[in-house]
């Protein structure tokens, strides 16, 4: 089977909000619409916490990626079947994911905290049940994440660790941004799925969620930024009226390059009136470490911008 | 000299000759049909300006309001009164070799074996292409025919008609079956291809160019031509295979080009689409209400009513939410159906 | 003879080399048909009637044995053709459409016109004609599916007329009538006969029916031909024993002026 990446299951997520959510907003600007601490209420009070988590079972890569980032890797008993960075995660249980979790193993490892989705409801009762603590999340903003990285120090006992982590990020973006700083921002269509060889079933960010904010710091101006959806299936014709200066494109798994690149670069001349087209500015990103909302996004981040700005980074 | 009133009557009531029927029914529906496709092109998420569009003195690469209308939506135009016109065609076609009026383009199960071809090529993310086939329409092309290769043989044997009942529960069946393949694929991948698929599965004629119109015009060139021989057989097989033979249909062949130029049509519609639904039923039907059953005139007039009608959809679902698109597979159902309704009680 | 069948052997299930292996349908049969008689297939269920109907019509090829149409191998006359000389009236006709009573007629009109061709003038004219015919000229314009048993029948033959046929197969013409319309098709495939010269043949299994109506008899038994010949030789009280393991009366009925068979009880 095709090679598995933990940035897949945002991908998901981004993919299935846009094309569920008719509304056009969820979120107003400045809250990222996280609904993070929808967690167990009997159980999960983060700051009231008596005793830190020490079996972890996460069925989330994102935060399974902050618990070692945040030094809690050896409180982590099992992971979701995605999971497999950073490697030391690898070598651990897994436990499925999103939609197919085992319970059974689940239970087995007797956990005293689930990192679950938000949407995994009857999980979350049916370990409520068991007795288990939970910590539902979903992906929203670099708010969110930072915010889920307090929290997750909160249920470890590693607040400070967690609270140094966050700077560490907080400063690689803000150098990022330093960089960029004062440049024009080009318009940027950021892609994170499309059918091969052609321009189908094309799936770009929109103007809310982690991946926009990231392009925003970046220094890139994000052509669906007025729609207020994550993810936005535009056709040609609104590719056209968009005229994207520069084009992103993320492959999470394929790589890229030689051969691949030229035939992909070449579905793209159809629309030779977009500027981004007619002047060869379009970027295939590889690596599934640009579609985790975890500790890794400040090099994602600045992967964006040496692409927007390849002069800043000279 | 007198005239008896019942053959006043009777030449009152005589219904109109066919020829003059289906010169009607052609103009009628070719001028829906035309009119759908002038307009769909005018008519998207954003104005544009026609002058511009067709100014030479701009060079095309450069032109946005030309790119838009010949590279956005003239190709979708064309896909969809292509894809319209051959999936309600192909409805025609097999209603009246099932003898069923519940057949749909996609009874055989060659939709099924599109969708496991597709999903396939999304899956591994094949790089196989063919002329202007990139590798999911190819991929869906090949499901299509290994699965309509496969009924066939099922449902025919040498120099006997066809047997309906086992095209229909091979159909049947072989779609289950491939949608058991599907179901499996998707639990074995990942999410981000099993959205990919769900989404193909809801149809798309944002084509972004000629190409695959062109790819798959021969297929549905050659359905078209065989369809043309087919109509006034298939009255007689909708009236009953033996009394067909009796008056001098030559059974076993006319079911053979049915199945084949339906099998194309259909092949070539989802390749190029995806899965659209409800056209091959409710197109039909509604042209039967309108004009009556003879399939002389059912056939060409669904074929026009088709065109004009998944033309009509597309311009819905590419407008109603603009700049945001809806499947336009969601349309064709959320219009077709009630309207569908609404005819069976207005008849009634 | 106009219609012959000579030594033919059918079977639904062929074996190898196409030859009947077992369960024939029909072992050996031989007979002819006059041009312009009026003959009766009777038989009981099963004996293989509607399938004689279906070889003489084309529609099924024997696996031995020739068939001959005024006096050419039936299976070398291309099926449009053979369908200009023969017509088939099923024992019941389901269209899958509602078809108009004129279009079930006009349909008839097939096997003179191409696949390209739409009827013209002619065609309707002939098609009125058979409806005419059959007295369903009011039904024109109605519904083949509103119509009752009797009108259908009616309009099936009507459309079997605008085939323009030397010769008419029935099957069971008036299995599902009632009395009255019983009468009105024997009357009126008497008339055809008559005044059309049109050859009938007819399966049926209303004896009396055959009796009144038919000129001559073929008796059919398990896949074999029991006996053949003029109505008045063929129908009597021991072949309808051999035929039907039946007792019956068989008398001359002077106010109808034909015999008439009256069933007595199941023979020992």
């Amino acid at each position: 089977m095709a090679a598995r990446a933990k940035g897949l299951i945002v991908l998901v997520a981004l993919m299935a909000c846009g094309a569920s959510d008719a509304t056009p907003s969820r979120t107003r600007d400045g809250d990222p619409g996280v609904t993070l601490a929808r967690a167990n209420p009997t159980w999960f009070a983060p700051r009231a916490q008596p005793r830190p988590a020490t079996r972890i079972v996460s069925l989330v890569p994102a935060l399974t990626e902050m618990l070692f980032a945040i030094g809690a890797g050896p409180q982590v008993a099992a992971v979701s079947s995605y999971d497999d960075f950073p490697p030391e995660a690898k070598a651990l249980p897994r436990v499925g994911a999103l939609l197919d979790p085992d319970v059974e193993r689940i239970l087995a490892l007797r956990p005293d905290l689930v990192l679950t989705y938000g949407s995994q409801d009857a999980l979350e009762a049916q370990l409520a049940r068991a007795g288990i603590r939970t910590f539902s999340y979903r992906h929203g903003g670099l708010d969110a994440l930072f915010q889920a990285m307090r929290d997750l120090g909160a249920v470890t006992g590693r607040t400070t660790e967690a609270a140094r982590k966050a700077n560490e990020i907080r400063q690689q973006l803000e150098a990022v941004r330093a960089r960029v700083r004062g440049r024009p921002r080009p318009r940027v269509l950021l892609v994170f799925g499309r059918e091969p060889q052609t321009l189908r079933q094309l799936y770009v960010s929109g103007g809310v969620g982690f991946l926009h904010e990231m392009l925003d710091l970046a220094g890139g101006a994000n052509v669906f930024a007025d729609i207020r959806r994550e993810s936005v299936q535009p056709s040609s014709e609104t590719l056209l009226t968009r005229m994207p200066e520069v084009i992103l494109e993320i492959h999470e798994t394929r790589m890229i390059a030689g051969a691949d690149a030229v035939r992909e670069r070449a579905a793209w001349r159809a629309l030779s009136a977009i500027p981004a087209v007619r002047d060869g500015r379009i970027h295939f990103l590889n690596g599934d470490y640009l579609t985790v909302p975890g500790p890794r996004i400040g090099l994602a981040t600045e992967a964006f911008a040496r692409a927007i700005h390849p002069e800043a980074f000279r | 000299m007198t005239v008896s009133p019942s053959a006043v009557a009777r030449v009152e009531a005589a219904p109109r000759p066919i020829r003059l029927r289906l010169t009607l029914t052609l103009l009628g529906y070719g001028a829906i049909a035309l009119l759908a496709c002038l307009v769909a092109p005018l008519v998207g998420s954003t104005p544009i300006s026609l002058s511009r569009a067709f100014d030479r003195s701009i060079p095309f690469a450069d032109n946005v309001d030309a790119q838009i209308f010949f590279l956005a939506r003239m190709p979708r135009v064309a896909a969809s009164a292509l894809v319209g016109g051959g999936l309600a065609a192909t409805g025609v076609v097999m209603q009246a070799l099932l003898r069923n009026p519940l057949a749909d383009p996609f009874t055989l199960g060659i939709s099924g074996g599109a969708a496991v071809g597709a999903m396939l090529a999304i899956v591994f993310a094949t790089g196989a292409s063919l002329g202007p086939l990139t590798p999911v329409p190819l991929a869906s092309l090949v499901g299509a025919f290994v699965v309509g290769v496969i009924v066939y043989a099922l449902g025919t044997r040498p120099r006997r008609p066809m047997s309906t009942a086992v095209l229909l529960l091979a159909g049947v069946t072989l779609n289950a079956f491939c949608w058991a393949v599907i179901m499996f694929l998707q639990y074995l991948v990942d999410f981000a291809e099993v959205y990919r698929t769900v989404r193909w599965l809801m149809g798309d004629l944002d084509i972004g160019g000629f190409g695959p119109v062109v790819g798959v015009l021969p297929l549905m060139v050659v359905a078209f031509a065989l369809f043309a021989a087919l109509p006034s057989s298939l009255n007689l097989l909708s009236v009953g295979a033996d009394i067909a033979a009796t008056r001098g249909v030559d059974v076993a062949r006319t079911q053979r080009l049915a199945f084949v130029s339906a099998a194309l049509a259909t092949s070539a519609a989802v390749a190029l689409a995806g899965p659209i639904g409800f056209i091959g039923i409710v197109v039909p039907h509604l042209v039967r209400l309108m004009t009556g059953v003879d399939h002389r005139v059912v056939l060409p007039a669904s074929a026009l009513f088709g065109a004009a009608f998944l033309v009509g959809c597309d311009l819905v679902a590419r407008t109603i939410l603009a700049p945001v698109e809806v499947p336009v597979g969601i349309v064709t159902a959320m219009i077709g159906g009630p309207f569908f309704l609404w005819l069976l009680v207005r008849k009634a | 003879m106009f219609l012959q069948l000579q030594q033919i052997s059918f079977s639904y299930d062929p074996g190898e080399a196409g030859l009947p292996s077992q369960g024939f349908s029909l072992r050996d049969v031989s007979l002819a048909v006059g041009r312009g008689s009026l003959a009766g297939l009777l038989g009981p269920n099963g004996c293989g009637k509607t399938t004689l109907l279906k070889l003489m019509a084309g529609v099924l090829r024997p696996q031995q044995g020739t068939i001959f149409f005024d006096g050419r191998a039936a299976a070398g006359i291309p099926r449009r053709e053979l369908a200009r000389h023969i017509a088939v009236v099923p024992q019941e006709t389901h269209p899958a459409f509602d078809y108009s009573v004129l279009e079930m007629v006009l349909m008839g009109r097939h096997p003179h016109l191409g696949a390209f061709r739409l009827e013209g003038p002619d065609d309707l004219a002939i098609a009125y004609d058979a409806l005419a015919a059959t007295g369903t000229a009011h039904l024109a314009r109605r519904s083949y599916m509103s119509l009752s048993g009797g009108e259908k029948q009616r309009v099936i033959i009507a459309s079997a007329l605008a085939q323009q046929p030397d010769v008419l197969l029935l099957d069971e013409p008036t299995a599902s009538l009632d009395l009255a319309y019983q009468l009105e098709v024997a009357v009126l495939l008497a008339r055809l006969n008559r005044e059309r010269g049109v050859t009938i043949v007819l399966a049926t299994h209303d004896l009396n029916l055959a009796a009144s109506l038919c000129h001559v008899l073929v008796l059919v038994r398990e896949g074999r031909v029991l006996a053949q010949g003029a109505t008045a030789h063929v129908l009597n009280g021991g072949m309808i024993r051999e035929l039907y393991d039946v007792d019956a009366d068989v008398r001359f009925h002077e106010r109808s002026g034909h015999l008439t068979v009256v069933p007595i009880g199941r023979a020992r």
